[in-house]
């Protein structure tokens, strides 16, 4: 047993493998979902136009950038390259779609255009509750991976 | 930290760089600034496109009316089938943009290539008329225009509606 690498009050959870598939997930999870966002960016900033919160000269710089944010974390999560900033920062984009969500679901907004192609896109998004439910469990993960003070396994950069 | 947030906004400014690389060698990418008011026509993420498409738009019901009660166009309904048969303009053809490769070779069967055909879906929310209308253009269609404000903006101004 490898107790070097553990913190001295450290549970199970502070293991080095569980903190590694933690971190294959949630970044295995992020770069997937910024795949059909990236190759096709016009139909993703017509979602973030559907949500109804951001001012209209933001709404493409969003749609370029946040699926570039959410590759790179992932990506840095998978390595091991600052896997604790990379932790934050998807952790703040959850925070971000938990709040947005909740916000439109609060307030009765549903972003119905009458059209085939957003149509199909709502799909993979789901109902608001299995969104936030699924966003709480990976910010619960990202919190985890953001706590962890034991030795990681595959480690490129620390922090 | 601070080393923690040093590091944070490196892999920002590395996804921001990478991002804006991307976008703007990719075939896909997107102005910086998109078209998001309804006042100015429909919506839509690339505004070069928009621009493009502007000299192939209807963009006022009335204007629709009008060419609606000439009588020579031919309106092609692009929504989908329950929305068309929940109302749709007169004389109006239903050519669903999620059936359009299944349908359209029965379509060109039978309208000649000269028709003016008018197209329409649920108004500036909606891209889908401008999207068969470029289908039908690369298709040989020669006098295919796009009525922006689509069903929505007809029944708005109590113009006649038909139900099947």
């Amino acid at each position: 047993m490898d107790t070097l690498s553990q913190h001295p009050d450290a549970g199970w959870w502070a293991n080095g493998w569980v903190d590694l598939a933690l971190r294959w997930l949630l970044g295995g999870l992020f770069v997937l979902a910024s795949v059909h966002k990236i190759m096709d960016p016009a139909a993703f900033a017509k979602i973030i136009f559907g949500y109804d919160l951001f001012p209209a000269v933001a709404i493409n710089l969003i749609a370029i950038i946040l699926p570039y944010i959410e590759l790179t974390a992932g990506l840095a999560l998978i390595t091991g390259v600052y896997p604790r900033a990379a932790a934050v920062i998807l952790g703040g984009l959850l925070l971000g779609f938990i709040l947005a969500i909740s916000i439109n679901a609060w307030r009765g907004h549903v972003f119905d255009c009458g059209c085939f192609a957003s149509g199909e896109a709502a799909l993979w998004q789901g109902t608001p509750g299995w969104m936030l439910g699924r966003n709480g469990f990976l910010l619960v993960i990202a919190w985890s991976i953001t706590a962890f003070r034991g030795q990681r396994k595959i480690l490129v950069r620390t922090g | 930290m601070f080393d923690l947030i040093k590091k944070m906004l490196m892999l920002l400014t590395v996804a921001a760089g990478l991002a804006l690389l991307v976008n703007g060698l990719s075939p896909h990418g997107i102005p910086l600034i998109g078209q998001w008011d309804t006042e100015v026509g429909v919506v839509t993420a690339d505004t070069d496109t928009a621009a493009l498409w502007m000299d192939f738009e209807i963009s006022s019901p009335q204007a629709a009316k009008q060419v609606f009660d000439a009588g020579e166009a031919l309106f092609l309904d692009v929504r989908s089938r329950d929305m068309f048969a929940a109302g749709h303009i007169p004389g109006a053809v239903s050519l669903p943009l999620g059936d359009f490769d299944a349908m359209v070779e029965g379509f060109a069967a039978k309208i000649p290539p000269q028709q003016p055909i008018i197209t329409y879906c649920s108004g500036r929310l909606c891209q889908d008329s401008h999207t068969v209308a470029q289908l039908l253009m690369e298709r040989g269609f020669e006098n295919v225009v796009v009525y922006i404000d689509g069903f929505p903006g007809w029944i708005e101004n109590g113009y006649p509606v038909a139900t099947p």
